[in-house]
């Protein structure tokens, strides 16, 4: 039997960016930064002064009495996810055994529990709400998808922190191929600018503090001036289905996910290790057969930390060779921030705006690139590009792990 | 309003429903009301009258009508109405 290649067939956004793939993808173009100072009430005494936060209306995906039974995570999560169903038609299709959800989340309903760590610790009420156990634990999100669209497939959740949801992509993908599904709707959330959590980032001296000028621009990746991360909040959900099911069904077919990397640094919990990035892209382009030559853009993690983006620029290098002088590198964390346990399925997103509509998406606010970071940037603008055959996403997490995705056009 | 409209007014909001038209002698799954929501459901209650409703007497609830019963009971106890 022929091996099942994967399709990507709808895509969904909640971000600081817009709230659909096309805004996001818009945005992307304009350079437009979602990196504002946060206000008080969400800082509150953690020192933060940046992130990348939602003006966040749950309708018109929400009744107002749901969202309030929903951690802030979980909203996103619905949210990403409906538009994917919907763009991919999925909902006309039957067998709902046979589709699933692979998500992603680093800390679950963080903004629940700080609530209920507030009330008990901070107010000294210990009555709360019967739905808090619910609504924090970390696969809330995963399972109101599922609950929601009524998937009874294979359901996975994974708490990787910053690679959670392209770990979930690349899991959904290995399913798919195995096939023991027809399609999992994929993705990942996080919701956790909440004060205490803050205090935590805070304490791990990554932060980026607001630029003096400008705080739009206080996340700058492979900069010299970079100082930082800067955390935002979001979600984004894919459909990926057999290619062969989505073509005799006419799905739209955004993109082929055709190569998936899984490794651990097993070195150290917070630095990370250019080997063990390196085993990963090499396992996620040698799944998908392509020479490094034929990836056309590269969606780095990026971070904006000081070590963090040298180790990566090393890496792609160690991996590219003579290439990585000429294939386009951007981190967009510099508008949307790191969505931590959604990052990978955001950027992922980013990552198909080469191949859906020829444009290569910046690194905003790269003024003065690192000589230590020696990539082919896309510095400070978008710029127009035939639509490459593939592109890479990085997500490198604390804790060592490190997953890269490859996706070629359709 | 009385304690049986307070109830409905409170059950409409919570789950969506239209608060005139929910029969109190109706079963709460028959409602759409599953054990979750209403675990959720009665601690709003508790808040909203004042009053405490035990593990014990809750098992015993199976309609509004009944919810409203043990409420009245508690308010009356308490020499709150």
């Amino acid at each position: 039997m022929a091996e099942r290649r994967v399709a990507v067939t709808g895509a969904g956004v909640v971000s600081p960016l817009g709230a659909s793939l096309e805004e996001f993808h818009t945005a992307l173009c304009e350079a437009r930064s979602g990196i504002a100072r946060l206000p008080a009430e969400i800082a509150g005494g953690s020192g933060v002064q940046v992130g990348a936060r939602i003006d966040w209306q749950p309708a018109p995906f929400l009744k107002e009495a749901e969202a309030a039974n929903l951690d802030r995570a979980t909203q996103f999560a619905l949210a990403a996810a409906a538009q994917a169903v919907s763009a991919a038609g999925l909902a006309a299709t039957a067998a709902r055994d046979r589709i699933g959800v692979y998500w992603g989340s680093g800390l679950g309903g963080a903004n629940t529990l700080e609530a209920s760590y507030k009330q008990v610790y901070g107010a000294g009420e210990w009555r709360l709400r019967p739905l808090t156990v619910v609504m924090a634990m970390n696969n809330a999100a995963a399972s109101n998808v599922a609950v929601k669209h009524g998937l009874r497939g294979p359901f996975a959740n994974f708490a990787t922190a910053c690679s959670s949801s392209a770990m979930a992509l690349g899991e959904a993908m290995r399913t798919i191929q195995a096939g023991r599904a027809d399609a999992i709707v994929a993705g990942g959330s996080e919701a956790l600018l909440a004060a205490g959590t803050l205090a935590a980032w805070q304490a791990l001296r990554t932060l980026a503090p607001a630029d003096a000028s400008d705080a739009a621009a206080s996340c700058k990746p492979f900069d010299k001036r970079r100082s930082g991360l800067v955390l935002g909040e979001g979600a984004a959900a894919f459909v990926l289905e057999d290619y062969a099911r989505a073509r005799e069904r006419g799905a739209p077919i955004l993109a082929l996910l055709t190569g998936y990397g899984n490794s651990c640094d097993a070195v150290h919990m917070s630095r990370p290790d250019r080997e063990g990035q390196v085993r990963a892209m090499r396992e996620a382009l040698a799944e998908s057969r392509l020479a490094p030559g034929t990836i056309g853009y590269i969606n780095a993690h990026g971070t904006a930390t000081s070590v963090g983006d040298v180790v990566e620029a090393e890496a792609i290098n160690a991996v590219f060779g003579d290439a990585a002088a000429r294939v386009p590198v951007s981190s967009t964390k510099s508008l949307h921030g790191h969505l931590l346990g959604g990052a990978g399925a955001l950027e992922f997103a980013a990552a198909l705006l080469p191949l859906m509509r020829g444009w290569l998406p910046p690194t905003a606010f790269l003024e003065q690139p690192d000589p230590a970071c020696a990539l082919r940037h896309v510095p400070l603008r978008a710029e127009r590009a035939d639509p490459p055959r593939a592109v890479m996403s990085n997500s490198f997490a604390f804790g060592g792990s490190n997953v890269v995705l490859v996706a070629e056009r359709a | 309003m009385d304690t049986l409209a307070r109830i409905k007014d409170l059950a409409g909001k919570e789950f969506s429903l239209d608060a005139s038209a929910l029969d109190p002698a109706a079963p709460l799954d028959k409602l759409g009301i599953d054990s979750l929501s209403f675990i959720e459901f009665m601690f709003k209650v508790e808040e909203e009258f004042g009053v405490s409703v035990s593990d014990e007497d809750l098992k015993g609830i199976k309609t509004l009508g009944d919810l409203e019963r043990h409420v009245a009971g508690a308010l009356a106890a308490a020499g709150k109405a």
